[in-house]
């Protein structure tokens, strides 16, 4: 219950701090670009994933941790 | 305010926008608009230097869009790699012998050359479908499953993930959820931890398939800063149960005084290890915690890209990845990528570049190289253009290197004089087509 609360308090904390942040619906025009996308290329984002989960020990962080490979 | 009310406001937005831009009012949107597919291609070679591991892969997503933004979406991965791994064993100054994973044959390293196990062969296939649809005015809903099989891999999973905007579109909180049940088969079966490497045709100490969970819980915030510039925050919990062990890496035993791996005499007329080496262990569980931010950033026409991610587990692993790429426009419809990823890793609690014979044996060890402490540095670009009818083709070139280096408390005898962990380099090289 306690962590509920606190998770609510943050959420509104961090709410009054953003929505001082942002634009207005009509001047998403450069955010909308596909190169402004959080993930631009899927494909070569799921490669690398893949890559950097089968040579090093971290994996994850942009969305799940990729996995489901025997090579790691 | 009423929903016909919403509409009539957004109408009006919409319009005055147009306006603005002098684009004029635009047609409306048929609701019965057909159905559209569309495809993401790419071909990847990943090659190591030296004989090791060697990648060609194919992946195709394909993704249809139907009326209402609700979006299928389609992937299937096909790897063939091939080449040699190194098997966790330590160079010596003779020539050693290994028996094979299959425990049916033996293979010979030279003396001074680092053991690497050549039947590393294998072929995966694998298949994710994803359906996002958005519910409410404000929120977005992805589900999706997954599944892959390899030789001595199987792998299936399902995941969840919801995504709710506030403040004008301008906060994007989501949270995901994605569970993956794994077996393992390894040829030959996998081996009991910490058990000796055994002669040609002894199978005695193989305990059989194995199973492994994975847990993923991603929080996400991300957040429209100004007309320019977007960040993004995550927080990632990860929880692995299971056989965590890699059932084809094994660890030296070596003499206190001199470093060197500790003889062994195989069955007489039976082929065998040469040296005294026992199969590694892994705890059965593992929790990790990252943290990921990415801020992309507009820059009249050029947009850079850079993420940071801090990563600690309860292996006693802590990792940093700074990732960077500026998209440079050239022209009207071609850019070029430069990208930077930088990453550094501190070495797992019970990672180990051989067993001391004199010493107790630990009750978890390895010395897969994954597992230590190392450094590594990609570096290189990506070339994009349009194609005649409008399509996106890209090709990128990358070098990949890690550089390692093992704790000096853990180096014996005649070790100091070898290169224990030699430098990886690999190229990356993949071609996209998007239509």
């Amino acid at each position: 219950m306690k962590i509920k609360i606190g998770l609510a308090a943050a959420a509104v904390v961090f709410a009054a701090g953003c929505s001082s942040m942002g634009v207005e619906p009509w001047e998403r025009d450069i955010l909308a670009r596909e190169d402004m996308q959080m993930t631009t290329d899927e494909a070569e984002a799921v490669t690398d994933e893949h890559i950097y989960f089968s040579k090093e020990a971290s994996s994850g962080g942009r969305g799940f941790g990729g996995g489901g490979c025997g090579c790691n | 305010m009423s929903k016909k009310d919403n509409r009539s406001i957004s109408a009006a937005l919409a319009m005055a926008t147009c306006s603005l831009l002098g684009s004029g009012i635009p047609a409306p949107v048929d609701a019965q608009e057909e159905p559209e597919w569309d495809f993401n291609t790419s071909l990847l070679y990943y090659g190591e230097d030296g004989d090791r591991v060697k990648d060609y892969s194919v992946k195709a997503i394909a993704r249809r869009m139907f009326v209402d933004d609700r979006v299928l979406s389609l992937s299937m991965t096909v790897d063939s790699l091939t080449g040699a791994t190194p098997n966790g064993a330590i160079r010596q100054d003779t020539a050693q012998t290994f028996t094979r994973p299959s425990g049916n044959a033996a293979y010979d390293v030279q003396s001074g050359v680092l053991p690497l196990d050549d039947t590393f062969l294998d072929t995966r296939v694998a298949l994710t479908a994803n359906w996002q649809q958005p519910v409410g005015e404000t929120s977005l809903v992805n589900v999706g499953a997954s599944a892959s099989k390899e030789y001595d891999y199987t792998h299936f999973g399902v995941n969840a993930k919801i995504a709710r905007d506030f403040n004008k579109r301008n906060t994007t909180l989501a949270a995901g959820i994605a569970l993956s049940i794994d077996s393992l088969d390894p040829v030959g079966g996998a081996p009991a931890p910490l058990t000796p490497m055994l002669d040609v045709g002894d199978t005695s100490n193989r305990i059989g398939n194995q199973d492994k969970d994975v847990l993923d819980v991603v929080l996400g915030v991300t957040q429209v800063v100004n007309r320019n510039l977007v960040v993004q925050a995550n927080y990632s919990y990860s929880k692995s149960d299971g056989y965590l062990t890699d059932p084809y890496k094994v660890l030296s035993i070596v003499d206190g005084t001199t470093g060197d791996t500790l003889l062994r005499t195989p069955t007489p007329g039976v082929e065998g290890p040469s040296h005294q080496v026992l199969f590694e262990s892994r705890p059965g569980d593992r929790t990790k915690h990252s943290v990921y931010t990415q801020a992309k950033y507009y820059m009249n026409g050029k947009v850079l890209d850079a993420s940071y991610r801090y990563m600690t587990d309860d292996w006693e692993i802590d990792s940093h990845t700074v990732d960077l790429r500026y998209r440079w426009p050239v022209g009207e419809d071609r850019y070029i990528e430069p990208h930077l990823r930088l990453y550094t890793q501190s070495e797992a609690e019970f990672y180990r570049l051989s067993l001391v014979d004199s010493d107790p044996l630990p009750v978890f060890a390895s010395a897969d190289y994954r597992l230590g402490n190392f450094d590594a540095v990609t570096a290189g670009a990506k070339y994009g253009w349009k194609t005649s009818n409008d399509n996106d083709m890209s090709v990128r070139l990358e070098w990949y290197r890690q550089s390692g280096s093992v704790p000096a408390a853990q180096v014996v005898g005649n070790q100091a004089t070898r290169d224990n962990y030699p430098d990886l380099n690999a190229v990356i090289l993949q071609f996209s087509y998007r239509f």
